[in-house]
């Protein structure tokens, strides 16, 4: 399944600013991943993070102003789409990069029947005719599950419960048979049965398809059920980049450690939820050094004086930070401190 | 902290102002509103009318009065800025006595009408159920009425004159005031202190004018100021249509409707009132906005 | 949605009502007697008596307004007290003028006031935006008879292109029309532009966007419709502001409308004409809210529902 050789999607030193009257807020400060055919990337982090602002700044979809991609590329089968003309953009969205927002409640519009809703991006993108464009929206429907889907298409959103919203978000998402799904947060805002089913059927018609996927999520159990791959992001930066198996059996940076230290684990008798102490930095301020160094039960002088890079810790491991690093003193360590 | 009120006005939703002290408040309010240029020109407009009719006796250079029939209908010049009406009376000195009957009377009119709208906003929200549906019936019953007709029809029973003008439509803006407080009250009404407040056994009364009242200044401010624009223009077009300010007044209203007549051969009878109308309710207009924004913290970033 | 329509036309009837009793409570506010005031000046005691017992006036006031609310509801309005006719023939022969013009003028409201919004909406904090909401900031200040008067001077005199008054042609509607349109549009458009830069934040819109649509598309098809929702209130809110406004533009062009009516009667201290107009406009108003209401709510349920 996994073509190792030419990644479809690959995003390089992305960085999204927005310049407000408190300043400028570095939201997503140079990114780097790929996503190939076929595999499914998981970008996880606390809210805020940036991953939403990632997925986001790779449609050209940051509201702007005040948004702006202050820098790097996306390249999509070998074309930048950060310097793209609009109308070129506009060709790929909803055509061959596609869409799950979080908010099924919100993010169908109140006024227009759904399967109209899925209809108009085949019309736009696939050149169909009107009959052809509903019959293919009503198969959709069909296909991600949605009973008596004839009847449904002419509804609107309001008749519809979340999971179905939600469905037909992802019909409206797979229309176009798209190279790369970005799912952000897709199952957040629903009842856990709910969420399961939604993953199965992405996972589902992932296979059909062979699209790549990117499933930005802060649930390490999504994570675990679906990815492949894992990017950890924190404060505007991946921290931690592996694959999911490497990642949950042996996380590398501090923070990838301190969250899955926070996950409730069922088999043990946990007291109480471990959680991560300290706070995010503010984007409008972020610290010269380690983002995280402040939170960090390792952090040495280094750590806080200067910014480490996201370096290769093995062949499929990349870390950003000053432990596995020569410049690493580990007089801590030593010392008996941690 | 603050909590935003959510009046039943599209156009107006305006957090009041609890907590901090208030001199925080006030300063942060007003840094808000010299941002705001439109406010601050706003502001400027209405400082300089009312200095025109609080020194208008000064500034004027004829008396607004005094007629002068060899100097009838001359255009705008060097010794009558903005010209001579039909009788010889200098308009520039006319336009600078009018400020205070066409301010006064709005200021009149909206004192009039907020006065008995907040009473009936708050006693509406504060002690709800029946009292509210009776209170807040009759007020749809006076929305009922199209536009000024209402003030038409109090004007046609108690006879054109300037006062009863400023009785008509201040009438015509209670139900308005009477809305945006009765929501600002349900609102402010819902907030834990109040309860906290009457726990410690404080009356009615004095929950409702010292703590909910107080709360809920903002909306009434920005619905002041709105309403200002609106009762000067209609208070105005009243006395236009004659059932004002009578001649030989110098109304703007009023000079404008005997402009009028000479709209052919001297038009700047009717040009000069006009503006100085418009300019005017512009002023409150752009200010009231500017209130508005500043209040509203949804437009701050 | 029948039930919706039924009952919102059951709440209107103590509207109604309510209306009807504030304008006869108003005329009691007349000074002095109204049988004098009937009778005029220099009629003798037995006249005024013969006055009042005619028309009930020493009945006690709930009596009064009783018969009134009956005859309002028979259709009778009362009888001119300047020459004796009754008070809805003459409503009946001003009312198509008035409606033509409010018609017109509602059309310049509407299609004005949501033109120039969606312009502004479209790129906001533009040049375009900031000429357009400046010039709609003017529209909410201008007074209408200043601004009709000054239509009347640079159309009808100066170019001599348009009639100066009166009612006979399409011609003649142009400037009135304008004038009492031009105030309603200012705020249609201000609140269609804020209207649309609420929607175009929504998640849905973003969701277009990520379709690939075309901006065009994004704005016709999925911001406008659920934008224009809360305009439909505020077009009906100007409706009344509209049917007020007659009374100051009919004045100033000359039409022989129901607003001017009223005014005419005011100035000739003819109550039961004034009363009758004010009853009727306000009739007319609370009937179209009605069915703004229902508009509101047809177009509305399916976000009132979410």
């Amino acid at each position: 399944m996994k073509e190792r050789n030419k990644p479809i999607l690959e995003v390089k030193g992305l960085k999204t600013h927005f310049t407000t009257k408190r300043g400028v807020s570095k939201a997503v400060d140079g990114i780097d991943f790929t996503l190939h055919k076929g595999e499914t990337l998981g970008i996880v982090g606390e809210s805020g993070c940036g991953k939403s602002m990632t997925s986001l700044s790779i449609l050209r979809l940051i509201p702007s102003p005040p948004g702006k991609i202050a820098g790097g590329s996306v390249l999509f089968k070998g074309r930048d789409l950060v310097t793209m003309p609009e109308d070129e953009m506009r060709k790929i969205r909803g055509n061959e990069i596609s869409m799950i927002f979080q908010e099924p409640m919100t993010s169908l519009n109140p006024v227009i029947p759904v399967g109209e809703q899925i209809a108009e991006a085949l019309r736009l993108h696939q050149k169909m005719g009107k009959k052809a464009a509903w019959d293919k929206s009503v198969e959709m429907l069909k296909m991600v599950g949605i009973p008596s889907p004839e009847k449904r298409a002419k509804q609107e959103p309001f008749q519809l419960s979340g999971g179905m919203r939600q469905r037909v978000m992802i019909a409206m998402a797979l229309a176009c048979t798209p190279e790369v799904l970005i799912a952000d947060e897709p199952t957040t805002a629903l009842d856990v049965t709910i969420q399961a089913q939604i993953l199965e059927l992405i996972k589902e018609l992932q296979t059909k398809i062979g699209m790549g996927v990117i499933m930005i999520t802060h649930d390490l159990g999504v994570v675990a059920e679906t990815c492949d791959k894992v990017a950890v992001m924190y404060a505007g930066n991946i921290v931690e980049h592996a694959s999911t198996e490497q990642i949950f059996a042996d996380p590398k940076h501090p923070y990838t450690q301190g969250l899955l230290n926070s996950l409730p684990k069922i088999h043990e008798d946990q007291e109480e939820l471990i959680t991560i102490d300290g706070s995010v930095p503010s984007p409008y301020n972020m610290p010269a050094g380690c983002r995280f160094a402040s939170r960090c039960p390792y952090a040495e002088d280094i750590c806080a004086a200067h910014q480490p890079d996201l370096v290769s810790y093995s062949e499929d491991i990349k870390v950003r930070c000053w432990k596995y690093t020569d410049k690493w003193t580990g007089k801590r360590d030593k010392e008996g401190v941690v | 902290m603050t909590v935003q009120v959510k009046t039943e006005q599209p156009d107006i939703a305006v957090k009041t102002l609890i907590g901090g002290t208030k001199e925080s408040r006030i300063k942060d309010f007003i840094s808000t509103l010299i941002q705001n240029k439109a406010a601050l020109a706003g502001a400027i407009i209405i400082i300089v009318y009312l200095l025109m009719a609080a020194f208008a006796p000064l500034l004027a250079p004829y008396s607004p009065y005094e007629i002068d029939l060899e100097n009838k209908l001359t255009p705008p010049s060097a010794d009558h800025w903005m010209g001579t009406d039909d009788k010889g009376r200098d308009i520039l000195s006319r336009i600078l006595y009018g400020s205070r009957l066409s301010m006064g009377v709005g200021f009149a009119a909206v004192l009039f009408g907020a006065f008995f709208g907040i009473i009936f906003g708050l006693v509406a929200g504060f002690y709800g159920k029946w009292v509210d549906t009776i209170i807040m019936r009759m007020m749809d019953v006076m929305l009922a009425f199209p536009g000024i007709l209402l003030a038409l029809a109090i004007i046609a029973a108690l006879g054109p004159s300037l006062i009863n003008v400023t009785i008509a439509v201040g009438a015509f803006s209670v139900p308005l005031f009477a809305r945006i407080v009765r929501g600002s009250t349900l609102e402010v009404k819902r907030l834990e202190y109040i309860d906290a407040i009457r726990s410690l056994g404080a009356s009615d009364f004095v929950i409702i004018f010292k703590h909910i009242f107080p709360n809920i200044l903002s909306p009434i401010i920005v619905q002041g100021t709105l309403r200002l624009a609106t009762a000067i223009l209609s208070a105005a077009g009243l006395s236009f249509l004659g059932l004002g300010a009578q001649p030989p007044s110098p109304e703007w209203g009023t000079m404008l409707s005997s402009g009028r007549d000479f709209l052919f051969s001297a038009p700047y009878i009717a040009l000069f009132p006009g503006l100085a109308i418009s300019i005017l309710v512009l002023g409150f207009n752009i200010f009231g906005d500017g209130l508005r924004d500043a209040f509203d913290p949804r437009m701050k970033k | 949605m029948l039930m919706f329509i039924l009952r919102r036309i059951l709440q209107t009837i103590p509207v109604i009502i309510g209306v009807t009793f504030v304008v006869f409570f108003i005329m009691q506010l007349v000074p002095g007697d109204p049988a004098v005031l009937l009778a005029g000046e220099g009629a003798s005691k037995e006249t005024i008596e013969a006055i009042r017992e005619q028309l009930g006036l020493n009945q006690p006031l709930y009596i009064q307004y009783f018969e009134y609310l009956t005859n309002v509801f028979k259709g009778d309005l009362g009888v001119s007290l300047k020459n004796s006719q009754p008070v809805l023939d003459e409503i009946l022969v001003r009312l198509p003028i008035t409606i033509e013009l409010a018609f017109f003028s509602i059309i310049i409201t509407i299609v004005l006031g949501m033109a120039a919004g969606i312009i502004s909406a479209v790129k906001p904090y533009s040049l375009t935006d900031v000429s357009v909401m400046l010039v709609a900031l003017l529209g909410i200040s201008l007074p209408s008879f200043w601004f009709g008067l000054m239509l009347m001077y640079f159309f009808s005199v100066k170019l001599q292109i348009l009639p100066v008054a009166g009612w006979d042609s399409l011609l003649h509607v142009i400037l009135p029309a304008i004038t009492l349109g031009a105030g309603g549009a200012a705020i249609v458009a201000r609140m269609t532009r804020s209207s649309m830069l609420e929607v175009i934040r929504q998640d849905y819109i973003r969701t277009a966007r990520a379709k690939g649509l075309r901006e065009r598309i994004i704005i016709y098809k999925h911001a406008l419709r659920n934008a224009l929702i809360p305009v439909i209130t505020v077009v009906g809110l100007q409706f009344g502001a509209l049917l007020g406004g007659t009374v100051l533009v009919e004045s100033i062009f000359a039409i022989n409308g129901l607003g001017r009516m009223i005014v005419d009667a005011i100035r000739m201290r003819d109550l039961p004409m004034v009363q009758g107009g004010v009853l009727f406009a306000s009739l007319i108003f609370v009937v179209v809210n009605l069915f703004v209401d229902v508009f509101y709510r047809f177009f509305n349920k399916r976000i009132e529902l979410n």
